[in-house]
């Protein structure tokens, strides 16, 4: 087979402070990765500064949310013939070897999805132990929900294979996306596998990052589905 | 007595007027715009009668079964409402993802518009 095409998607909300150093990472880990940034909105300079790498860039007219920029990002690549696509959040929490990983778990074990998680090694650094009690509880309900056997549900880094990705239906905006790709992976009875990954708990990521209460928003998101 | 019936009765003909304007109502919504409103013009001129409709159903006064409708009436409207935002709001993001889609500017093209600019 033929090396296959990789779109890694970057959601990026006013990320102006760490965007250059994101994809600079991303470039020098694996200049052949095709890297779609969506601009959600911001208010800062998050386009311009994309600008000035050869990425993909994408601009919301209006902020919508990760979920939705991811979404965009995702049936950008799809369009645009993509054979793997990679999920990879903005404010420099993750590191650009581990897709690297996962893409090599997805190909090698031929699977659809492969997701990355905190809770398989000790490698998350410096999270705060309230963040891992909500994230612990979210994993919990996941588990609960879907039947997926799930480590971390909220872990931004996923690889997926395009045919996989396009059975999965995102209709959540903000961040009960998370949750809503595992209950399409559950329905849709992909085969996935979590692996290890690390994420960098810096003091701007948790500065920019959820806040523990937004996962009573989330839980209102997901359970208000019904209409949609 | 009569004073706060006629402010009642003003009110409730400029809101069905504003009601009825919009052209793009169908006939079943305004027939049951204009049976509502008469009803409630009804209550408004001969309150008696809702305290006796009130007393059919177990309720002692005509006003707390006013009240109680009312409350009724005014969730559905919420629901209705939020489903109805839900909608919009899955719209605008169709909508703001094509126009994203469309004006995506693309590695190449940023490349070639440098090397113009520079030239």
């Amino acid at each position: 087979m033929a090396k296959p095409s990789i779109w890694v998607i970057i959601p990026a909300y006013n990320e102006e402070p760490v965007l250059a150093d994101v994809i600079s990472e991303l470039q020098d880990y694996d200049c052949s990765y095709h890297l779609v940034v969506i601009d959600d909105g911001s208010s800062d300079n998050t386009a311009k500064i994309a600008r000035k790498f050869p990425v993909h860039l994408l601009v919301h007219p209006m902020n919508l949310g990760q979920g939705a920029a991811l979404a965009t990002g995702i049936e950008y690549a799809l369009r645009q013939k993509a054979d793997i696509v990679v999920t990879f959040d903005g404010d420099g929490q993750m590191q650009p070897a581990d897709i690297g990983l996962l893409v090599d778990t997805l190909i090698k074990e031929d699977l659809d999805v492969v997701l990355g998680s905190r809770y398989l090694t000790k490698r998350a650094e410096g999270m705060p132990a309230t963040r891992n009690l909500v994230l612990r509880t979210a994993t919990i309900m996941t588990i609960l929900t879907t039947g997926l056997k799930i480590t971390d549900t909220h872990n931004g880094i996923r690889a997926f294979k395009a045919k996989a990705l396009s059975k999965i239906k995102l209709t959540q905006n903000r961040m009960a996306y998370a949750s809503e790709i595992l209950s399409e992976i559950a329905r849709n009875r992909l085969t996935y596998r979590e692996i290890p990954v690390s994420i960098r708990y810096t003091e701007y990521s948790k500065r920019k990052g959820q806040s523990n209460l937004n996962a009573i928003n989330i839980l209102f998101d997901l359970f208000s589905r019904g209409g949609q | 007595m009569i004073t706060i019936k006629i402010i009642l009765i003003a009110i409730l003909l400029i809101i069905l007027r504003a009601f009825l304007v919009q052209k793009s109502l169908v006939l079943v919504k305004r027939a049951i715009g204009v049976l509502m409103f008469t009803g409630l013009l009804f209550l408004v001129v001969f309150p008696d009668v809702s305290t006796w409709i009130a007393n059919k159903v177990g309720i002692l006064r005509g006003a707390d079964l006013l009240f109680y409708f009312a409350h009724l009436f005014f969730l559905l409207v919420a629901v209705a409402l939020w489903r109805r935002l839900i909608t919009l709001n899955a719209a605008v993001t169709r909508l703001a993802r094509e126009i994203a889609i469309r004006d995506a500017e693309r590695p190449q093209e940023r490349a070639e518009q440098i090397r113009t600019a520079e030239n």
